[in-house]
């Protein structure tokens, strides 16, 4: 009997770790109680670049992380991290099933980890305490709180806006007091974060759908007899039903709430501006061969 | 022995000071970093995103640098009230021990925290642009320097010289 | 056993007088060790431990400090309160208090409140005659304040951990009357020791006097005011305003006062990183002690034993402060938050307690582990900035811990005291 240790930075019944949670349950099932998970929530380990190191040592078994630490690790993941490139959180989910996906999960081995499966994060929108966002010309020089990254600092950069850094539990307060205009997330984590409180402008743009990825350490999952690898894969895939079906309830019960808390939501924009505005951003971070072919392949998926 | 001692202390005297002015500037550079990041966004409203993960790692670098020479000057925090009770034989080899583990650990800074800088060598640091194992750099160099500095302590002590004791605000001879 | 190794060595370190930072960090050594896991997490816990950016505002206010100590911006301060409040018993004692409550209204974080409160209090209270473990008691203690009235973003941690259902606007707004409770408890405790003590009051010396000390005080006084409405006006976040304190200080002690020497300036800053190294380190290192707790689910299983222990909500109540009271003793404020408010929070609920109520006592109780030994990194700021020994601080502390007791005692078993003021606003 096994128990294996699972990192995860959101809290305690996010879709995410009782996703995990049912995969252990599975996994206890098909292996006959020889291996279960116990899920540590709540960056109790460590932030999300903690964690990967921890699983890529072997410290702990596995991790669920963003797809954004990784971007200056494994260039592949880059791809699915870019703005817009994916249509709609649907089309997201075809692609990291196919051969794109597949490609990028094999990208992660020669790096000591093993890619179990692709969760989801929904789509990332703008929101802020200032005006509604219709248009391109409406963000002109307002301040938004991104996460530390290149990628999206340019992406925000393209857009006309400015790209403040700063850290996630000084949002609320920056929001409140003026230091910045806004931030961007998606619905649950505007609503979770209590962002919608003091940003009553919510434009659902969609700039990223940048899926989440549940990874094992390769020390462990070499361990594991044939036989519950296949289990380990077999629970990891099957438990993304699970995800889907949390998340999108959760999404729904997040958007009814900040609606009900009379949140001005802005769904009418017409994105092939902000699409337009990107091409700097892809040119910068597109450079091989092969990441071009990857940007094809997604644009081609139906 | 003594004589190896009083000149070896030279040479760590020198080292302890030279790492107290890299951790002052330190200080200085990180200060100028945020105010300027301050300037940027309020006065010129344009945003510098190299300020945060850029002054945290100087941050990095004067605390293990100051704690390593803490260790030298004897500034650290304890509890020595347990001390008291024992006779004054057994102080010296307790204290010793004490040094053989805050040496050990800074012989582990050393060697993991090299092994850490190895395995994200090849990724980037965000916004800084530089490669991650510098993260780790502050690590490595305090611990070697808190190895140093616990050797010291041991050969002091065992050539009867004054060792800083900690919580003692009396400062090290030096010569 | 893995526990027996890590508190084992902790505890034997300690007593034979190994720095505390060290005793956390060679006990994780020695227990990753035992458990055979790569020992290099240790290592990086201790470097993530202090890479934190918000845990910058400690050396900012203590170099501020140090600077307008020596550039005499402190004592005109402390002159112009002393002046004030000379007449009543432990007078800078409150003066410490009300700052601390002041400063509670722009920062969140009570390591950085001791470090601003106590850079520039202790110092001058230990020059006028106080005793400088009671100037540090009093500073540490006193900083609990800032994570009671808002900003906190220990609260915003709380929400997120409960699931994002608890407004972050009302568990700001609850905070409030239960921060002055605790302050005026302070005061309480602040003057019956002084007047045990003995410790002088001082003549009022009269409006002229008082008016004169005002104008030699008044670029300190712009100091507060910059701090205060640059961050409550948006120019800068609650993390920046220690920047801005040093960035001022040197302004005005070199340019102003003229009071600043290149000597004394190198000083300050060596003095500066010295303070700062030595408590940060203790933080690194109680990251990877912290970490271990966390692996070995002390937490966890420590609250699944208490809460099959009664049904009764005040005993439940009394138990679950006590656990995190014991918790908050070894490990640090927001690890702690995520891990029980999960498991706390619908036993609480179970038994009718208010999600924003207990918001409140979680955060007053983890705030007073953060004040307790052996492990409190408001304490050993505290002790740092006043240069004394851990335990010269704890033998005297006992009034000021008792008051902090009696307030979260009125915080958790009268809910309107958290309530009221939130529900105004419904
Ligand atoms: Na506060
Ligand atoms: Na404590």
């Amino acid at each position: 009997e096994r128990t294996l240790r699972s990192a995860d930075t959101h809290p305690d019944g996010y879709p995410t770790v009782e996703a995990v949670k049912a995969m252990g349950k599975m996994l206890e099932e098909k292996t006959n109680g020889r291996l279960c998970i116990e899920v540590f929530f709540g960056a109790q380990l460590g932030e999300e670049k903690d964690a990967i190191e921890q699983t890529q040592f072997g410290v702990i078994d596995m991790a669920r992380v963003s797809l954004g630490p990784f971007n200056n690790i494994i260039e592949e993941t880059q791809i699915p991290s870019l703005p817009y490139i994916f249509r709609s959180p649907d089309h997201m989910r075809k692609v990291m099933a196919g051969p794109v996906g597949q490609q990028i999960k094999d990208a992660f081995t020669q790096h000591d980890l093993i890619g179990l499966t692709f969760y989801d994060a929904g789509s990332r929108s703008f929101y802020n305490s200032q005006k509604p966002i219709h248009s391109m010309a409406d963000l002109a020089g307002m301040k938004f709180r991104v996460m530390q990254s290149d990628m999206f600092v340019d992406m925000v950069s393209a857009l006309g806006a400015n790209a403040t850094p700063m850290p996630y539990g000084e949002v609320y307060s920056s929001i409140q007091t003026g230091v910045i205009d806004g931030a961007e997330n998606n619905p649950p984590s505007y609503e979770s974060s209590g962002h919608y409180e003091v940003a009553k402008y919510y434009t659902l743009d969609q700039h990223l759908i940048v899926p989440e990825v549940l990874v094992m350490s390769k020390k462990t999952f070499d361990s594991l007899s044939a036989e519950d690898q296949a289990a380990v894969k077999e629970a990891a895939s099957a438990s993304n039903a699970v995800m889907q079906d949390l998340w999108n309830k959760r999404e729904e019960a997040s958007m009814e709430k900040v609606k009900a808390a009379g949140i001005e939501v802005v769904t009418d924009i017409d994105k092939t501006p902000f699409i337009e505005a990107m091409a700097p951003v892809y040119e910068k971070y597109v450079t091989s061969d092969k990441l071009k072919k990857m940007v094809e392949d997604i644009q081609a998926t139906e | 022995m003594r004589e190896f001692i009083t000149s070896a202390a030279r040479a760590t005297s020198a080292l302890a000071t030279l790492s107290l002015w890299l951790a002052g500037i330190g200080l200085c550079a990180m200060t100028a970093a945020i105010a300027a990041q301050v300037f940027w966004r309020y006065v010129l409203n344009n945003s510098l995103i190299w300020t945060e993960p850029g002054s945290v790692m100087i941050m990095g670098w004067f605390i293990f640098l100051g704690a390593a020479v803490g260790i030298r000057e004897g500034y650290h925090l304890s509890f020595d009230v347990l001390l008291y009770i024992l006779p004054e034989k057994a102080k010296p080899w307790l204290h010793s021990l004490s040094d053989i583990a805050v040496g050990g650990f800074g012989a582990g800074m050393v060697w993991y925290g090299w092994e850490l800088a190895e395995k994200v060598a090849g990724n980037k640091m965000a916004s800084l642009g530089i490669s991650d194992a510098f993260n780790f750099a502050p690590v490595v160099v305090g611990g070697g320097l808190i190895v140093i500095f616990s050797l010291e302590r041991i050969l002091r002590r065992a050539a009867g010289l004054h060792t800083a004791r900690f919580g003692d605000p009396e400062p090290v001879e030096e010569f | 056993m893995e526990l027996y190794v890590l508190f084992g060595t902790f505890v034997f370190l300690l007593a034979i007088g190994t720095p505390v930072a060290f005793c956390l960090g060679v006990s994780s050594f020695a227990t990753v060790i035992y458990l055979g896991l790569p020992p290099v997490v240790v290592f990086q816990r201790l470097n993530s431990g202090v890479s934190v950016f918000a845990l910058m505002a400690i050396p900012f206010f203590i170099f501020a400090g140090d600077l307008m100590v020596r550039g005499d911006i402190a004592r005109r301060l402390v002159a112009l309160a002393g002046a004030m409040v000379g007449h009543l018993r432990g007078g800078l004692g409150q003066v410490n208090i009300t700052a601390s409550v002041m400063f509670g209204g722009v920062s969140g974080s009570a390591a950085a409140d001791a470090s601003a409160v106590g850079g520039l209090m202790v110092p001058q209270m230990k020059a006028r005659g106080y005793g400088v473990d009671y100037a540090v008691n009093i500073t540490v203690v006193g900083s609990i304040i800032a994570l009671m009235i808002p900003p906190s973003h220990n609260m915003i941690i709380y929400s997120i951990a409960a699931g994002g259902k608890i407004s972050i606007a009302d568990l700001f707004t609850a905070g409030i009357i239960p921060g002055l409770i605790l302050a005026l408890s302070l005061m309480a405790a602040a003057w019956w020791v002084a007047s045990q003590r003995g410790y002088p009051t001082e003549p009022f010396p009269g409006l002229k006097r008082l008016g004169d000390l005002f104008l030699n005080a008044l670029p300190g006084l712009f100091l507060i005011l910059i701090i205060f409405g640059g961050v409550r006006s948006g120019i800068f976040t609650a993390s920046e305003s220690s920047n801005i304190a040093v960035v001022y200080a040197m302004l005005v002690t070199f340019l102003v006062y003229r009071s600043l020497s290149w000597h004394d300036f190198v000083e300050a800053t060596k003095a500066a990183v010295r303070t700062t190294a030595m408590v940060l380190m203790v933080i690194g290192c109680a990251n990877a002690f912290g970490w271990l707790l966390a692996y070995t689910r002390v937490p966890a299983l420590l609250v699944e034993a208490m809460s099959n222990l009664s049904d009764n909500p005040i005993v439940i109540l009394l138990l679950i402060n006590l656990v995190l009271l014991i918790l908050g003793t070894f490990m640090d404020m927001s690890p702690l938050i995520v891990i029980t408010t999960p498991i706390f929070l619908p036993v609480a609920v179970a038994f009718g307690v208010d999600p924003v109520h207990f918001g409140v006592i979680l955060i007053l109780n983890l705030g007073i582990g953060l004040c307790t030994p052996p492990v409190g990194a408001v304490l050993f700021v505290g002790c740092a900035v006043g240069r004394i020994p851990i335990q010269d601080a704890i033998r005297t502390i006992w009034p000021f811990y008792s008051a902090a007791f009696v307030t979260l005692m009125l915080v958790t078993y009268i809910p309107s005291l958290s309530l009221w003021l939130p529900s105004l606003f419904h």
